[in-house]
């Protein structure tokens, strides 16, 4: 017979050949062969995403410093190449580390940092330096002067790829007229194509971030475009946190658990997590028994007619101790027993050790470790059988025969007939009871320790014999029921959790660790490591770059995804300049990075799908999809880990806890737009109204007053009813000034009324007057409630002249025949 | 009988309660009874169906209540000014004539607009339409049997015998059937009959003097003047009214008009309403009787019938067991069906015994 390793073993040296052609691949090498991950698939994707992470940079840098971000992008043609500057007002790099961060990959700051920032994996500037050296053999030109500094540094350099270490071409000082700040010039091969994009990403950037000026050159425009700052408020400064108990993964918390210099796990969780006190730590680790240990089920004392009896059975356990002592060592436990609903046999340990100690006192005796332990065994014999002799079954007896199974039946059955439905026979409960008694007669150990699986199991075990024997059915539920009410009862048990060294040596353990973790409710993740723009500031980012007519923003309270605390914000700008035609306009934005990509995989994209947008006023052709009309929707997702599709970072990922509350933002913000719409075609129906009617009535008018042969009658009563106005009316008589504000309207209104009179008015009945270089303003705020009147009189001259201004109701509202 | 002064008054007045609320600063309205099937009611004093209490409003309140209203005052003023001047004209022209008007929110949409308008003027004044001088245009209807009438024309009074000094086509009945006066009669009963082609055979036949009998032409759904006249003819000659049409649902409604009253016109019953008219047939039980040629039923005739089961007007024991024959049996016969026993049998046989069975005869 041929043997497969003969075979093998026959070629020789082919796993030596193999391994001749293996060999670390350096990461640098790698990105040069997958650049698309990098966004950088193309000439014109690559000089959008270059500006783009030049500027995530700056940004981050400046923001960091506290210094409110001051930055020029120039993009110029050199030959058959594309050189692109950026510049930054930020703390500039030290001459040591500099050449790293430019020239090396995934060598940053933020990596490890649970903290919001716009760069995460310190991948993005090094790769656009790596794709200029590729394509244009140039290496990057990089001016940096640190704050204080006289000089600033220039460097010229390349990244080696196969060692993704830097290479200084050169090095030397110069001036610069920033007093600091950092340059950074590069030369690759690319084309303007994706001119849209990077426009787009300038001003989308300006948008989400209002404290910020930005400038952009480039061959196409004439004038440079500029983006003044709308705030000079920086964004919160956010704060490292540590990881969420809710967020870690298995091989993450192994890690930490080897790592850490705590001794307890209590000690572990408090020092290494967040939201993590003594009181939650201790809940953990409540839950860590659980699952690790499982729980000790607890059984109700034999009563006064059970023939066990816990007094006898310690009175004969205890030996040579006297019979006073022994007498109130016994009756001390039975008593403290008997007053007990359950019990486990940690809590019997517990009772027995408190009479111990009390009796010791009283008496001076000496209860040591091996009585009381022998007073525990015989106490939880009498309680649970635990370790009685096989009783005799008498013939006609149908008792279990089984001392642990015959003392825990009746509770047993008490348990299961309360958990399951009543429609359960009797004779169905009853079988159930002697099925699990007979298991639980049958668990290892003294204590009936269990775990919630375990348990679970058993149930189950027990459902399917009694389903076989007695063709009685325990669905799904009942066992549930069932399980749930042996393990509420169950008591945790004292025994103290292991250590960290053992728990990180224990996969299992470790697990189990976890999964009480997630079990335990926690505080979400505090979100001071977070910097929303918040809500005012996205509508001042949407005001500034679009002229619209409304404008709503909304931020939501923070939540949390896999441990990361994140926060939804959303802004909506409608009408105006806004091109009406097509769909509405999206803005997507995590960490206040503007995503200009792949709009139809993210995340956002498929939530302003999901929302009917015709309940709030918007066109949406089918009721689903893109909706239509003069509107730019914003969204931003802040996140100390903002999960993209990919690491060219263009995407949302379908996060259902980032899309419900991307939902909630939106509609928010949409529910505003909606009355503002609502509003709107309201008073457009209103006008609209009082425009016919305004042409039909005084026509009606004069037509009865034709046909009755009367003076035509004043309208303007009947008008300002029918469109539930609000009348202001003059009255002159006899030097007398009567203004008289009707509200017809079904609500409150506050009318602000201005009168200029030109002789001085005098006995205001109400109101005040100011005098202005002989023209008199007789001001007068009157509230009206709906349906009623008032009036404001004044004595003045007959030849006054008066020009009246109404404010405080809408123009649409108003009837002024004054 | 309205003089043109009265008419012009209450139209006069009804401008005035626009002008009057205007100058109250409430807002112009008109109210109307509802003119629907759900608010006619039997009034037992006159027999005949009448609106009941519900009404709705004509409110400047709204831009169409407001554009009515508009209507209306300057068809008052055109009615005001047609009964000084004591012109008439008729519905269709008043549609035209507001081309002419100086306002194009005050033209009429359409006709029907504008004969509801004229309508609801008369409810709200209690002027009949034809004391506004307006008239429809003319029906056709006609009248044969022996009666001598004086009509008043705008050229002059005429005496005529609705036999003698008339053609085989009958005296046509005028719009305003009040300007004639009945002079000399020598009726038994009125027969007031649906189709055209049974109004030519009765007179072909002769019936009209075998029988002294008034053959009234209805033309389909009687016009007012028809339902006018045929009330005149009931209350001031003292004879009995017959009304002989097809067996079908929709004659039945043309029997309806003529006895109860119109849903439409339920302001004018009392004046229009003969309730004395009998149903001659054709009945559901006479195709059964007679074994007439019939059609099946259509599904709009069985839902014509259903709703007539509905109808207040139909809630009679008769009506309800003709019409519960007459699903029962599915099927509906014309007038003309009786010809498949001999074109005089209608003559000789049918009527004849009808009537008698009736206490016409």
């Amino acid at each position: 017979m041929t043997s497969f390793q003969s075979t093998i073993g026959d070629e020789e040296g082919i796993a030596e050949e193999l391994a001749e052609g293996q060999r670390e691949i350096s990461i640098a090498e790698f990105f040069e062969k997958n650049k698309h991950m990098l966004g950088f698939d193309s000439g014109a994707r690559g000089l959008v995403t270059a500006v783009k992470e030049a500027v995530d940079n700056a940004l981050d840098a400046t923001e960091e410093a506290g210094v409110l971000p001051d930055i020029y992008i120039e993009i110029e043609e050199v030959g058959d190449y594309y050189r692109l500057v950026i510049e930054d007002n930020g703390p500039g790099i030290t001459k040591e580390q500099l050449p790293k961060v430019f020239g090396k990959l995934l060598y940053g700051s933020r990596f490890h940092a649970r903290e919001q920032s716009r760069g995460q994996q310190g991948i993005g500037i090094s790769a656009a330096v790596l794709y200029s050296q590729l394509t244009s053999g140039q290496p990057a030109k990089i001016t940096s002067r640190p704050k204080g500094q006289a000089r600033a540094q220039y460097f010229e350099l390349i990244i080696d790829t196969d060692t993704n270490e830097p290479e200084i071409k050169a090095d030397e000082e110069t001036t610069w007229d920033r007093p600091h700040g950092t340059r950074i010039e590069l030369e690759m091969e690319a084309n303007m194509r994706a001119r849209g994009q990077l426009h787009d990403y300038v001003k989308h950037t300006a948008v989400v971030n209002p404290h910020a000026r930005l400038e952009l050159r480039e061959p196409g425009l004439d004038e440079p475009m500029k983006f003044e700052r709308a705030t000079d408020e920086l964004p919160a400064e956010t704060k490292e946190i540590r990881p969420h108990p809710h967020g870690v993964e298995l091989g993450a918390l192994i890690k930490m658990l080897e790592a850490t210099e705590s001794y307890s796990v209590s000690g572990f969780l408090q020092e290494e997590f967040t939201r993590v006190g003594k009181k939650t730590a201790d809940s953990v680790l409540d839950n860590f028994r659980d699952v690790y240990d499982g729980r000790e089920l607890a059984w109700s004392p034999p009563r006064a007619h059970d023939d066990r009896d816990v007094e006898a059975a310690i009175g004969d356990a205890v030996a040579n101790k006297g019979k006073a002592a022994t007498t109130a060592f016994a009756e001390g436990v039975a008593e403290t027993v008997a007053g007990n609903d359950r019990l486990s046999r940690s809590d019997l340990a517990e009772i027995v050790g408190n009479v111990a100690d009390g009796v010791e006192d009283d008496t001076g005796r000496t209860f040591g470790e091996t009585v009381r332990e022998n007073a525990v065994e015989a106490a939880w014999t009498a309680i649970t059988g635990v370790g009685a002799d096989r009783g005799e079954s008498s013939e006609e007896d149908d008792a279990p025969a089984d001392p642990v199974e015959a003392a825990v039946i009746a509770d047993v059955y008490a348990l299961v007939d309360e958990a399951t439905s009543t429609r359960k026979d009797d004779a169905a409960v009853q079988a159930m009871a002697d099925a699990l008694a007979r298991r639980f007669a049958n668990l290892d150990g003294d204590a009936f320790r269990i775990t919630r699986d375990d348990l679970d199991r058993l149930v189950a075990d027990a459902a399917s014999f009694v389903a076989e024997q007695h063709d009685a059915t325990f669905g799904e539920t009942a066992r549930e029921n069932v399980a749930e009410a042996f393990w509420s009862r169950a008591r945790t048990v004292p025994d103290d959790p292991p250590k960290v060294r053992d728990v990180a040596a224990d996969r299992d353990a470790s697990a189990d660790l976890l999964e009480a973790m997630r079990a335990t409710d926690i505080l979400a993740p505090p979100t001071d490591c977070l910097a929303p723009i918040t809500a005012e500031l996205v509508e001042a980012g949407l005001r500034k770059e679009y002229d619209a007519d409304f404008y709503a923003a909304a931020t939501r309270d923070a939540e949390v995804h896999g441990g990361d605390p994140f926060i939804v914000e959303a802004g909506i700008a409608y009408g105006g300049d806004i091109p009406a035609e097509g769909s509405v306009e999206l803005l997507r934005f995590a960490n206040r990075v503007p995503l200009v990509y792949q709009r139809g995989a993210c995340a956002t994209t498929d939530v302003i799908k999901s929302i009917g947008w015709r309940n709030y006023g918007l066109d949406q052709p089918g009721g689903s999809g893109m909706p239509n009309g003069p509107a730019v929707i914003s969204i931003h997702v802040a996140s100390t880990n903002v999960p993209f599709t990919s690491e060219s970072k263009d995407a949302l990922a379908n996060v259902p806890a980032i899309e419900d509350e991307i939902e909630l933002a939106v509609r928010e913000a949409a529910r505003e737009l909606k009355s503002y719409l609502n509003k709107r075609r309201s008073m457009q129906q209103r006008r609209e109204k009082q425009n016919v009617l305004g042409t039909i009535l005084p026509e009606m008018a004069d037509k009865v007053s034709e046909v009755t042969g009367r003076p035509r009658p004043n309208i303007d009563g009947a008008l300002a009813r029918i469109m539930n106005n609000v009348s202001v009316e003059r009255e002159v008589a006899d030097g007398t000034v009567t203004l008289v504000v009707e509200n017809h309207s079904d609500v409150s209104e506050t009318v602000e009324i201005t009168d200029i009179v030109s002789t001085e008015p005098t006995d205001l009945s109400d109101g005040t007057v100011v005098d202005m270089d002989g023209e008199w303003f007789v001001q007068w705020k009157p509230e009206v409630s709906s349906g009623d009147e008032r009036e404001l009189t004044y004595a003045v001259d007959d030849d006054a002249d008066f020009e009246i201004s109404v404010g405080g109701v809408e123009t649409e509202k108003l009837t002024v025949n004054a | 009988m309205t003089t043109n002064t009265d008419a012009r008054d209450e139209l006069i007045d009804l401008a005035a309660d626009f002008y009057d609320q205007f100058a109250d600063g409430t807002i112009p309205e008109m109210k109307l009874p509802t003119r629907t099937k759900s608010n006619i009611e039997y009034d037992p004093e006159s027999g005949v169906w009448t609106y009941g209490d519900r009404t709705s409003t004509r409110s400047a309140n709204s831009v169409r209540g407001a554009r009515k209203l508009l209507k209306a005052a300057y068809t008052i003023e055109f009615l005001a000014n047609q009964l000084d001047d004591d012109r008439s004209s008729t519905l269709r022209e008043l549609y035209y004539l507001s081309e002419s008007w100086d306002n194009d929110e005050a033209q009429f949409g359409s006709q029907d607009e504008s004969n509801d308008l004229v309508e609801d003027l008369e409810i709200v004044t209690g002027v009949t339409r034809e004391d506004f001088h307006m008239r429809p245009e003319e029906s056709g209807a006609t009248l044969m049997g022996p009666l001598l009438i004086r009509e008043q024309t705008r050229r002059g009074e005429r005496e005529i015998h609705c036999q003698e000094d008339v053609g085989a086509g009958g005296y046509q009945i005028p719009n305003n059937p009040d300007m004639i006066e009945f002079l000399d009669d020598d009726i038994d009963f009125a027969l007031a009959v649906e189709t055209g082609g049974m109004r030519d055979r009765l007179v072909e036949n002769g019936f009209d003097e075998d029988y002294n009998c008034l053959v009234i032409h209805l033309k389909g759904q009687p016009a007012r003047a028809t339902r006018r006249i045929t009330k005149r003819v009931h209350d001031e000659l003292d004879v009995p009214i017959a009304v002989f049409a097809d067996g079908d649902p929709w004659s039945y409604r043309i029997y309806g008009s003529v006895a109860y009253g119109s849903i439409k016109s339920a302001h004018l019953s009392k004046y229009l309403a003969t309730p004395e008219a009998q149903f001659v047939g054709i009945q559901p039980a006479d195709i059964v009787e007679y074994d007439l040629p019939a059609d099946p039923l259509s599904d709009s005739d069985v839902n014509a019938l259903e709703s007539e089961l509905e109808d207040p007007r139909f809630q009679t024991d008769y009506w309800e067991e003709q019409i519960e024959l007459q699903l029962d049996i599915g099927k509906k016969s014309e007038q003309q069906s009786l010809a498949s026993r001999g074109l005089d049998f209608v003559t000789d046989t049918y009527l004849p015994e009808r009537l008698d069975a009736m206490g016409v005869l």
